[in-house]
């Protein structure tokens, strides 16, 4: 991890961009680290599994109820407008495809994750944060135990699991309500949605959806435990917020090139 | 260390282990269940057969889309490829149980429209035809309406010139509706449609006095008619009167008649007569062949007769040419 206070005086354009890039590479090696402890056999000990199974559901159940039924109502309104815009038009047999798209293939995962940091993942870091500078984490250290390791993993684990489980049954609710929307309380057309379905999602799609859910539930499971160097000073926060969010836009950014390029 | 609790960790919640493994497992099954509706929803899980669809230009043709028997997707597109001859090759997977709308004699078309991928249709008309087998290859028959749309407005083009000119001022259209004006003015003239037929006042009188003419002709005509009548009269008098020709004509017919039964009992006599000359002449043919056997007889006589002589001749020769007569 990066250490040292950089001066209160302000910053050249060259070192500017020298801790602009530490910062990067600081992140980077604090998410190598993190990937090396899931795959190290202490870190899957029974007393840990356990942690990390208990963290998930604390992590997961108080955001489901909330995000399920906001996630909905947000559907059902969106899934309006693109039904009557497409109805109006003549052209309500892609309104489908546009729903699955807009909906279960971007705006999903992308607010599930959002709601993962928001809800668990910044409160959560907020906590080592002031474990770590109270030195309770330098207490563990010197009793030979890794912080990292049963403290941060586990957290961000949770996160990812958290975030998954939202995009999961988001989109499965958001399917659910557009078939109703669109047919009704029947089963006749659940052939037809099915086909329509299978049309978007093509084997690339897939692949891309399944990365873009990935590294956004990593991105926020990862950057808000991330220590910055300003750690304690005002800022500091906004940073980690602020590199969360340009994460977010530029996997957001990737996955639209590979949809739709 | 087991027993380090986390300074994150909120209240104890009852149940936690079995609610966290509970979650888990849910997670897990969602997963699971996304797989596998996306592979359903793909057509992962049905039997198919290949259809290969030819098509000069598959622009627009996406792995994925539908075919469409009566509006309804009965196989989608696989895969795309171009062949050595340079056309696109589509394949497209059947569900077996969709296939029985497939037919030998299917047509299958592509249209694009203006809006959206082009649309992949099947045409089955004959459906007690054999079913279309497994990897047979047809052609498909492209309609682009984007592609008619120069095509139309280049007709257009043309059909608006055409109105242009047949509706310009010395165009043979106008002209033509100033004469049916003229005409019209004509006929609600004093002369009439015989003005307008014959052009000029002068022949319309012409004809007028023509047609006066004609009339007192025809009142002429009227009297002489009344003469004949008389005329007929007279004659119907002299021929089928009392004294009429015809009676006389009555006569004489019978008189025909009975000269021709006379005739006919002559005639009878005659072919007595002309039976006798067939029995008479039946027996100058026996004659005639008796006269035959006759001459037979006399000819083998006088062969044996000039046999004799030949041989008295030989025997005695009278009449010996003694002349030797040299070479």
């Amino acid at each position: 991890m990066a250490s040292g206070n950089p001066p209160s005086a302000p910053a050249s354009p060259a070192r500017a961009l020298r801790l602009w890039l530490a910062g990067w590479w600081t992140l980077l090696m604090f998410g190598a680290r993190l990937l090396v402890l899931l795959g190290s056999k202490s870190s899957w000990r029974h007393s840990q599994r356990r942690l990390m199974l208990h963290l998930f559901y604390l992590a997961t159940q108080p955001m489901l109820l909330s995000f399920c039924l906001g996630s909905a109502i947000i559907a059902l309104v969106i899934i309006r407008i693109v039904l009557a815009t497409a109805l109006s038009y003549g052209l309500s047999r892609y309104a489908l495809d546009v729903l699955v798209r807009t909906l279960v293939l971007e705006l999903i995962p992308l607010s599930a994750a959002l709601f993962a940091a928001l809800r668990y993942t910044l409160p959560a870091a907020e906590g080592l944060r002031v474990s770590r500078l109270q030195g309770l984490h330098k207490a563990q250290l010197a009793r030979g135990l890794d912080p990292m390791r049963d403290q941060v993993l586990p957290q961000a684990l949770a996160g990812i699991l958290s975030s998954w489980t939202l995009t999961l049954l988001s989109a499965a609710l958001t399917l659910l309500l557009t078939y109703l929307s669109v047919y009704g309380f029947s089963t006749w057309g659940l052939d037809g949605f099915v086909r329509g379905v299978g049309q978007v999602f093509g084997p690339v799609i897939v692949l891309i959806f399944l990365l873009k859910t990935l590294l956004l539930s990593l991105a926020v499971a990862i950057i808000p435990m991330l220590p910055a160097p300003r750690e304690g000073r005002p800022g500091a926060d906004i940073g980690r917020l602020a590199r969360l969010l340009s994460v977010i836009l530029l996997i957001e950014l990737l996955s639209l090139l590979g949809n739709y390029y | 260390m087991e027993n380090q609790q986390n300074p994150l960790e909120p209240s104890p919640v009852a149940q936690l282990d079995l609610k966290a493994r509970l979650l888990l497992a849910a997670l897990l099954l969602l997963i699971a269940a996304a797989a596998a509706f996306v592979l359903y929803a793909r057509g992962a899980f049905e039997r198919t057969q290949t259809l290969v669809l030819v098509a000069d230009n598959a622009e627009g043709v996406v792995v994925g889309m539908d075919l469409s028997f009566a509006g309804f997707p009965i196989g989608r597109v696989n895969r795309i490829e171009l062949s050595d001859e340079g056309n696109a090759r589509i394949i497209v997977y059947v569900p077996l149980k969709d296939a029985r709308w497939l037919r030998q004699s299917s047509v299958f078309t592509m249209e694009s429209g203006l809006v959206g991928a082009p649309r992949i249709r099947a045409y089955s008309g004959i459906l007690t035809d054999p079913p279309l087998p497994d990897g047979a290859v047809r052609k498909v028959l492209s309609g682009d309406l984007a592609a008619e749309i120069p095509r139309l407005v280049s007709g257009l083009r043309d059909v608006l010139t055409n109105v242009t000119a047949m509706t310009a001022d010395d165009a043979p259209l106008n002209e033509a509706l100033r004469n049916v004006q003229a005409t019209t003015d004509k006929l609600k003239g004093p002369r009439g449609a015989l003005g307008a037929l014959l052009g000029d006042d002068k022949d319309a009188a012409k004809l007028i006095t023509a047609l006066d003419r004609a009339n007192t002709l025809l009142a002429r005509l009227d009297g002489l008619v009344l003469k004949t009548d008389g005329l007929v009269a007279k004659a119907d008098t002299q021929v089928f009167g009392e004294q009429g020709l015809l009676r006389d004509g009555q006569a004489s017919l019978r008189q025909l008649n009975a000269l021709l039964a006379e005739a006919r009992m002559s005639l009878k006599k005659v072919d007595a007569v002309l039976i006798d000359a067939q029995g008479i002449a039946s027996n100058t043919r026996s004659a005639t062949a008796d006269l035959g056997t006759l001459r037979a007889e006399v000819e083998s006589s006088l062969r044996k007769v000039e046999q004799l002589v030949n041989e008295v001749n030989r025997r005695w020769p009278f009449a010996r040419d003694t002349e030797i007569k040299l070479p």
